[in-house]
C-alpha cells in the first residue's frame, strides 16, 4: 500500500474511532437518563396508588359508617333505648369525619369532589331525620312503611353517589396501573436500545481496530519492501541506461562505418584531384615561361587560385567531418570494450592522472587537492578515461583571473559510491546542463580546442558502467559533476 | 610474382570510388598485373569458378576481398573459396574491408584468409597501405591453381 494512504489513514481512524467512543458513551448517558426517568416515573405512580389504595379505603370506611349510622336509626325507630341513639350520633361523626378526609384526599379531583359535596349535602338534609321530634313522629310510620321513608331514600342516594365514587378510583387504580406498565416497558426499551448500541459501537470499535492495525501492519511490511526495494529500482534504471547505451553504440557504429566509406573516396578523389591540379599547374608554369601571350587571365585564376580554394575547403570539410566520424567510432569502440572488474584504489589512480596533467596544472597556477576516496571494485580503464576527462575539463574551463582550485573527493552512499569533481571555474549555464553530455555539443564561450565529444564519452561510459552522471552548476560559480557509481560492478547487467 | 603464368588480381568490392582508388595506388607501387573488378559477390563468384578465364580453371590469381557487398557477405565467399575441396583453397586472399571488429577478424582468418587489412579511415593512410599492400604483392608467390597435394 503506497504511503499516502497511509497518510490518510489516520486522521480517518482518529476520527471514526472518537465517533464511535462518543455514541458509545451518549448511549450510557441515555440508558442512565433513562433508568432515571423510569424511577421518578415509579414513585410518582406508586403515590398515586398509594393515594387511590387509601381513598378506597376510606370510602370503605365511610360506606360501613353510613350503614351503621342507618342501622342505629332503624333501632331507635323500632324503639330501641338510648344506647341505639347514642350509637347513630357515633355513627354519624365517624361517617362525617371520613366524609372529611375523603375530601381533602380528592382535592385533584373535580368530579369526586362535587360528588363529595353531593353527599355532605344529602347528610346535611338527612340531619333533621334523626332529631329526636321527628323521630317520635316517625315511629308511627312503623314496619312496612320504611320504604316510604324519606331518610331512607337519602340513605340510598348517598350509597350510590358513595359507590360512583369507589368505580371512579377503582378506575383510576387501572389506569395508573397500566401507566406504571407503559413506564416499565419504555424502561425495558430503551435500555435494549441503549445496550444493543454500545454492543454495536464495541464491535465497530473492534473491528476497526483491527482493520487500522491490519493497515498499519501492511503499511509497515510495504515501507520495508520499498526502502530494501529501492536499490533494486536503482539498479533496474541503471540496467535500462546499460541497455540503451549499447543500443546507441551499436547504431553509432553502423552509421560511422557505413559514413566512412564514402568519406575515403571523397578524400581519396580530392587527393587525385589535387594531384592533378598541380600537374596542370606545372605545365601553366612552364607555358607561361615559354609563351606568355598563351595564358590568359581566367586559366591563372582557376588553376592558382579557384582551384585551391575548392580543394581546400572540401579538404578541411572532409577532414572535420572525419574527426567527428572517428570520434563517434571511438565512442562505440569503447562501448564494447570487455569490462574487466577489479578492485580499484582510487587514490592512487586519481594521483596517476594528477601527476600526468602536472605541468600544465602548473601552467594554470591551479592546484588539485585529493580528498577521501570510497574503495570501490570497476573497470580500472573506464574509471580512468570518466575522471581524467573530468579534471581535463575543469582545467580547461577555469575563470580566468582567479587562481583555479579542483577538487576530487567521493564517499559511500548505501550500496553505490558517489565521485564528485569541483571546480571554481567558469561554470555551466543550467540551461546547458543536459547538452553538455550530448555529442557535439559545448557550452559557453568557445575558446578552447575541443569536439564536444569528452561528456559524451564520459557520460556513456558511465552508464556503461552501471553509472549515473550529472553536473550541479552556476554560471561563474564553479561546477560539480557528480558521478554515482555501484560499489562493484556486476558485469553481467550489461 | 614471379610465376611464369600471370597472375590475375581479382577485386571484389562494392563501392566504385574505392576500387578505384585501390587499383590506382597499386599500380603506383610499380605492379602491373591486370585487375578484374566485380562490385557483388555473385558474378565474382561466378567468374571465379565457371569463367574459362577465371582463376579456377585458368591460372593463378590473388583475391582482393571487401567483407560489405550488397548481395552476400564476404565471409561467405571467403568459406566458399578456403573450404576443403575447392579448387581456389591455396589462392590468397587479401581481405580488405572497413570493419576493424575483433571478432570479424578472427573470423576471418579462422577461414583461411591470408591477410587482413583495415582500410585507414583517413585517405592518406588509406593510399599509403596500398601502395604497401601493392609492394607486398609484387613479392609474394602465389601457388598454381589446382596443382595436386
Amino acid at each position: 500500500m503506497p504511503d499516502r494512504s497511509l497518510e490518510k489513514l489516520q486522521p480517518t481512524f482518529a476520527r471514526r474511532v472518537i465517533a464511535l467512543v462518543a455514541i458509545g458513551f451518549l448511549a450510557l448517558i441515555a440508558a442512565g437518563i433513562a433508568t432515571a426517568w423510569v424511577q421518578i416515573r415509579n414513585q410518582d405512580n406508586a403515590g398515586w396508588v398509594e393515594h387511590t389504595l387509601s381513598l378506597q379505603s376510606k370510602l370503605g370506611a365511610f360506606a360501613s359508617a353510613n350503614e351503621r349510622a342507618e342501622t342505629a336509626r332503624r333501632g331507635v325507630l323500632l324503639g330501641g333505648g338510648p344506647l341505639f341513639r347514642q350509637r347513630m350520633e357515633e355513627a354519624v361523626a365517624a361517617a362525617e369525619a371520613t366524609l372529611r378526609e375523603i375530601s381533602q384526599l380528592t382535592l385533584d379531583n373535580p368530579v369526586q369532589q362535587e360528588r363529595v359535596l353531593a353527599i355532605h349535602a344529602l347528610m346535611e338534609q338527612q340531619r333533621i331525620y334523626r332529631e329526636p321530634r321527628m323521630l317520635e313522629g316517625a315511629r308511627a310510620v312503623r314496619a312496612g312503611q320504611l320504604a316510604d321513608d324519606p331518610a331512607v331514600q337519602l340513605i340510598r342516594k348517598i350509597r350510590a353517589v358513595a359507590e360512583a365514587m369507589a368505580v371512579t378510583e377503582r378506575e383510576l387504580l387501572a389506569g395508573r396501573q397500566r401507566n406504571q406498565v407503559q413506564t416499565q416497558r419504555v424502561f425495558y426499551i430503551v435500555l435494549a436500545a441503549a445496550g444493543a448500541l454500545v454492543i454495536l459501537v464495541a464491535t465497530l470499535t473492534l473491528m476497526l481496530m483491527l482493520r487500522y492495525t491490519r493497515d498499519l501492519a501492511a503499511s509497515r511490511a510495504e515501507l520495508r519492501r520499498l526502502n530494501t526495494g529501492l536499490e533494486g529500482m536503482v539498479d533496474e534504471r541503471t540496467a535500462e541506461l546499460q541497455r540503451a547505451n549499447a543500443e546507441i553504440q551499436r547504431f553509432a557504429y553502423i552509421v560511422s562505418h557505413d559514413l566512412r566509406s564514402p568519406l575515403v573516396n571523397v578524400m581519396g578523389f580530392t587527393a587525385e584531384l589535387d594531384a592533378a591540379r598541380k600537374t596542370v599547374q606545372g605545365h601553366l608554369d612552364t607555358v607561361e615561361e615559354k609563351a606568355p601571350e598563351l595564358v590568359d587571365e581566367p586559366v591563372r585564376l582557376a588553376v592558382r587560385e579557384d582551384l585551391p580554394e575548392a580543394i581546400g575547403f572540401i579538404r578541411t570539410s572532409t577532414q572535420k567531418m572525419d574527426r567527428l566520424i572517428n570520434a563517434i567510432l571511438r565512442l562505440s569502440r569503447e562501448g564494447r570494450r570487455t569490462l574487466l572488474v577489479e578492485p580499484i584504489d582510487l587514490a592512487v589512480l586519481v594521483q596517476a592522472i594528477v601527476d600526468s596533467m602536472q605541468s600544465r596544472v602548473n601552467d594554470l597556477g591551479a592546484e588539485i587537492r585529493i580528498g577521501t576516496l570510497p574503495a570501490i571494485a570497476n573497470d580500472r580503464l573506464a574509471i580512468e578515461q570518466i575522471l581524467s576527462n573530468l579534471i581535463e575539463n575543469a582545467l580547461k574551463y577555469l575563470q580566468p583571473g582567479r587562481p583555479g582550485l579542483i577538487e576530487v573527493r567521493g564517499h559511500d552512499e548505501r550500496e553505490r559510491v558517489v565521485l564528485e569533481v569541483i571546480d571554481n571555474g567558469r561554470g555551466v549555464d543550467p540551461r546547458d546542463h543536459e547538452r553538455i553530455f550530448d555529442l557535439f555539443r559545448r557550452s559557453g564561450t568557445q575558446d578552447q580546442p575541443g569536439e564536444g565529444i569528452g561528456l559524451a564519452h564520459v557520460r556513456a561510459l558511465a552508464y556503461r558502467l552501471g553509472g549515473l552522471i550529472e553536473i550541479r552548476s552556476e554560471l561563474d560559480r564553479g561546477a560539480t559533476f557528480r558521478l554515482s557509481l555501484p560499489k562493484v560492478l556486476n558485469p553481467g547487467g550489461e | 610474382m614471379t610465376n611464369h603464368q600471370p597472375v590475375n588480381i581479382v577485386m571484389i568490392e562494392d563501392d566504385e570510388g574505392h576500387a578505384r582508388l585501390i587499383e590506382k595506388n597499386i599500380r603506383r607501387a610499380g605492379i602491373s598485373n591486370v585487375i578484374r573488378h566485380f562490385t557483388d559477390g555473385t558474378t565474382a563468384l561466378a567468374y571465379l569458378y565457371d569463367s574459362p578465364e577465371g582463376p579456377a580453371q585458368n591460372g593463378p590469381a590473388l583475391i582482393l576481398l571487401d567483407l560489405n557487398l550488397p548481395d552476400m557477405s564476404g565471409t561467405d565467399i571467403l568459406a566458399r573459396i578456403k573450404k576443403e575441396g575447392s579448387p581456389l583453397k591455396r589462392t590468397p586472399v587479401v581481405v580488405l574491408t572497413t570493419t576493424d571488429d575483433k571478432v570479424e577478424i578472427q573470423r576471418c582468418y579462422d577461414l583461411g584468409c591470408n591477410v587482413y587489412i583495415t582500410k585507414p579511415v583517413n585517405y592518406e593512410n588509406f593510399a599509403d597501405a596500398i601502395r604497401q599492400l601493392g609492394l607486398f604483392l609484387s613479392v609474394i608467390q602465389v601457388p598454381e591453381v589446382g596443382e595436386a597435394d
